[in-house]
């Protein structure tokens, strides 16, 4: 090695891991320099992660396109509310709860539908929905009908004797960035797992897969499952911020709306869909988009995601990150 | 007590015949395109809105108005099927779901963003009543039966004897063979998806004076009130398609008056939901395919 | 080769409709053999391989693979529990994926004891796969893969898509590999390498092969037996010089 070359390694540096920590640092001490409506935004951004993180490994990962997580998220909404209001239990437990509810009732669901065929799958998700807000709308004894559920409590931890509340939007953003935090690690670490090359590998050739000893129909129901739970968290915490529920949780624009932060931030990567989710949520939040113009927007997308760009955002985020790493 | 169930059993094939109308357009454009139309609730809403906005800010008659509301709609889908539509044959079934779901979004929000999200109310229409087997019954609502019929004896008409109607046959059955044998798929396509957005908007046109609130978000539900009856109907299936229409028209009918209104709009999916689950071998196939 | 025979099927009944696919076959495959089946377009050989396989139910009929009853199982038990693995006609691969994902995927249902343990983030799962990549990576350089080994599938030659194939059937160390017309659709020069692997297999690792294949020249070279089909009937069984001699096997290939 010649001195010549040790000067030309000096010069290359990898930009990567000092990015990745002013990222962390900007996330840690946004606050600091955002105002509320801001934080709010990305406080909604982050709600909807978790949902879209569970709808990318049914989606990008194995391949099944479903409408239904406006469906868990709803449940999860309602559950972590209903207890809330009903029993005061801490947040962590209805946290739980929700995710673990509508991990639970995806069972039942997934059994008959995972034997449809693609089309029809997507339309007995778009059913769960459905269904799910007429039964929000009709079982009033239990979720009070249209009227919902309001007043639900602040999120509050009790561990023996020590309680705190989370009041205010700078504790609300984070506990909801910690709980981003976790959830996108556990999606990545699924996703590193033999089990998340088992759910590629269904994606790109199911009876392929199937001949090499995965059990392709297990792992479909198990990843519904796992969606569902994701989708249950995000409608916790979306019932704890907004303090109200309603049978419009049930509704396709959640659905629809996750769709297009996995769809446009890029299926099949954990970064696509975190960057997804800031950009088509918090941005349009922030900006205080008008509802209907944000649905054009996501009908448009939709439309050039289809015909344009299958991979949404993934390929230059992909060149943003290599190009960091190669910087001279 | 007969006479009650008998007169909800009118109102049902009333229902029926609106659905009908709307539902053979989105079982014909699955038979050519091989696609789910989410977005074709949407043509009904732009047919009612063609016809309202005539009738509001021109003051035009009704029976104008009705063309007008089909013209206006038959505009819209031209663009949409030359952009959009045509790039849907020969795709993946993803495909359609994704790009309809996104022209549903485009097309319904357009409307409420130019025209506000509130109810309008929609003025024109027979609705004189009259009296037929000593039934009173609106104008209107004998008016839209009677162009189901008239929509279903034409439909099979064309699709008997019109060069149109066998092309539409022949790429719904083997859309490979078509190319080979000189039917311009594309076209085809088109128009078929012209002809049953038309359709949809027809029957928003005649049902509005019946329902009489207009307003943007109404193409959805009729969305989710097709998609069972074309389904069920057996996809492509013209016939089928009739008489799951008049099945779920009735059943809504009987379910609101006696079970609760708050089910009715609830009985075309839900029952959707159990003929998927229960007996899905029944409707599709599975096979081990590359 | 003496010894229960590895696969034994008997009976085997498939019908679509009116039309009898396979009618009462009846066969076997000793172990370390090397068995051919061959006949006619239309005998039947691939339905009789879609039920044996468990891509398809038979109507009547019992598949035993190494003394235990397998019928009915489905295709992925099949593979991961019997070591029963097959080929498809048209040479197919994880597209998006490079070779050696490919590779490992094709292994990892039988080191990982079952659908839970391979969502497993700890030390066990990573030495498990860490033994999968060694593998694969043995395999890519046997088969000459190893400059391509981080290219995606899909973009590779036709001819490097079945050795990838082939390799990922011997990633689990299978006890019967069922090959589905090896030599379809390549190119002569790439049939001597596909020979080659087949009988390295089946002397290196002991693995047993039933082969459908059209080309007689390679079904008399590699098989020790063959059986022939003949509109859903098993018209002849025997070693190949027999059976190129048979008469009734020459009427069912040039006759109707």
């Amino acid at each position: 090695m010649s001195p010549n070359d040790l000067s030309l390694s000096a010069r290359r540096r990898d930009l990567r891991l000092p990015f990745g920590a002013a990222l962390a640092a900007a996330a840690c001490l946004a606050p600091l320099f955002l105002g509320n409506y801001a934080l709010h935004a990305i406080i909604i951004a982050l709600i909807f992660l978790l949902p879209a993180h569970g709808l990318n490994l049914l989606v990008g990962y194995t391949g099944l396109l479903s409408l239904a997580q406006a469906a868990f998220f709803g449940i999860g909404a309602y559950t972590s509310g209903l207890m809330a209001v009903r029993f005061g239990t801490p947040f962590y437990l209805n946290f739980l709860a929700a995710g673990v509810l509508a991990g639970a009732i995806a069972l039942p669901l997934g059994i008959p539908a995972l034997r449809l065929r693609a089309t029809s799958f997507v339309m007995c998700t778009l059913g769960f929905v459905i269904i799910g807000q007429a039964i929000a709308k009709n079982w009033i004894s239990l979720t009070r009908g249209d009227m919902g559920l309001s007043g639900i409590p602040k999120p509050y931890f009790a561990l023996g004797p020590a309680s705190f509340t989370i009041s205010g939007t700078t504790s609300f953003y984070y506990l909801v960035l910690v709980i981003a935090v976790i959830g996108t690690l556990a999606a990545y670490l699924i996703v590193r797992s033999a089990a998340g090359r088992n759910m590629v590998a269904i994606r790109e050739n199911e009876t392929l897969a199937e001949s090499v000893g995965i059990p392709t129909w297990r792992y479909k129901l198990v990843v519904f499952m796992i969606s569902a739970a994701f989708a249950g968290l995000g409608g916790s915490i979306y019932a704890h911020y907004l303090t109200v529920v309603s049978p419009l949780t049930f509704q396709m624009y959640y659905s629809t709306t996750m769709l297009i932060i996995v769809l446009g931030g890029g299926a099949g990567t954990i970064s696509g869909v975190v960057f997804g989710s800031l950009l088509f949520v918090g941005l349009s939040e922030a900006l205080r988009v008008a509802p209907e113009v944000r649905m054009i927007a996501y009908g448009l997308c939709l439309l050039a995601l289809v015909f344009w760009f299958p991979k949404g955002f993934a390929p230059l985020i992909d060149r943003f990150w290599s190009f960091l790493g190669e910087r001279k | 007590m007969l006479s009650a169930i008998f007169e909800q059993i009118v109102n049902g094939i009333v229902s029926g015949s609106v659905y009908a109308i709307v539902a053979v357009g989105m079982t014909m454009i699955f038979g050519v395109l091989r696609a789910i139309n989410f977005a074709h609730g949407e043509y009904y809403m732009l047919g009612t809105f063609g016809a309202w906005f005539a009738i509001e800010y021109f003051d035009l008659p009704y029976p104008i108005a009705i063309v007008i509301g089909v013209i206006a709609t038959s505009i819209i889908a031209v663009v949409v099927g030359k952009f959009v539509m045509q790039r849907i044959v020969g795709a993946p079934p993803e495909t359609g779901v994704l790009a309809t779901l996104g022209i549903a979004l485009v097309l319904q929000n357009t409307v409420i963003l130019i025209f506000g999200g509130g109810y309008k109310f929609f003025s024109g229409g027979y609705i004189e009543p009259v009296s037929i087997f000593g039934f009173t019954l609106a104008e209107q609502r004998v008016l839209i039966i009677i162009v189901c019929i008239l929509v279903f004896v034409g439909l099979e008409l064309m699709v008997t004897y019109s060069r149109m109607g066998k092309a539409m046959r022949a790429v719904s059955q083997n859309i490979e063979c078509c190319a080979v044998v000189g039917i311009d798929v594309p076209q085809v396509a088109l128009r078929t998806f012209i002809l049953g957005a038309c359709l949809a908007a027809l029957s928003g046109v005649l049902t509005a004076p019946v329902n009489v609130s207009v307003y943007g978000g109404m193409g959805e539900i009729i969305t989710f009130k097709t998609l069972p009856v074309i389904i069920m109907g057996g996809l492509g299936n013209v016939r089928g398609t009739f008489f799951a229409a008049m099945i779920l028209g009735i059943a809504e009918s009987l379910v609101a008056t006696y079970v609760g209104l708050q089910f009715r709009d609830t009985v075309g999916f839900a029952t959707l939901m159990l003929v998927l689950m229960w007996r899905p071998h029944g409707l599709f196939s599975a096979q081990a395919r590359f | 080769m003496t010894g229960l025979p590895i696969l034994e099927i008997s009976g085997l009944n498939k019908s679509y409709g009116a039309v009898r696919a396979v009618d009462d076959v009846s066969l076997h495959v000793n172990r370390g053999e090397i068995c051919g089946l061959i006949g006619p377009n239309g005998s039947g050989k691939s339905t009789f391989f879609d039920c044996a396989t468990g891509l398809s139910k038979p109507n009547a009929g019992t598949v035993k693979l190494d003394g235990q009853d397998i019928t009915g199982w489905s295709l992925n038990r099949i593979a991961r529990e019997g070591r029963m693995l097959r080929s498809f006609q048209k040479t197919v691969v994880f597209s998006a994926l490079d070779v050696e994902e490919n590779l490992v995927i094709a292994g990892q249902m039988f080191t990982f004891p079952g659908l839970w343990s391979t969502f497993g983030i700890g030390a066990m799962a990573r030495t498990r796969v860490e033994a999968l990549r060694e593998r694969a990576r043995e395999f890519i350089k046997i088969a000459g893969l190893w400059d391509v080994r981080h290219q995606p599938a899909g973009k590779l030659s036709g001819g490097q898509q079945k050795l990838i194939q082939f390799a990922s059937m011997l990633m689990p160390e299978p006890k019967l590999i069922l090959l589905d017309e090896p030599m379809a659709g390549i190119n002569p020069k790439l049939i001597e390498r596909v020979v080659e692997s087949i009988r390295f297999a089946n002397q290196k690792f002991g693995v047993s092969f039933l082969v459908i294949e059209h080309n007689i020249d390679v079904v008399t070279d590699i098989c020790e037996r063959i059986v022939v089909l003949d509109q859903g009937r098993k018209l002849a069984e025997g070693t190949p010089d027999e059976i190129v001699r048979n008469q009734a096997v020459r009427e069912a290939y040039l006759g109707g």
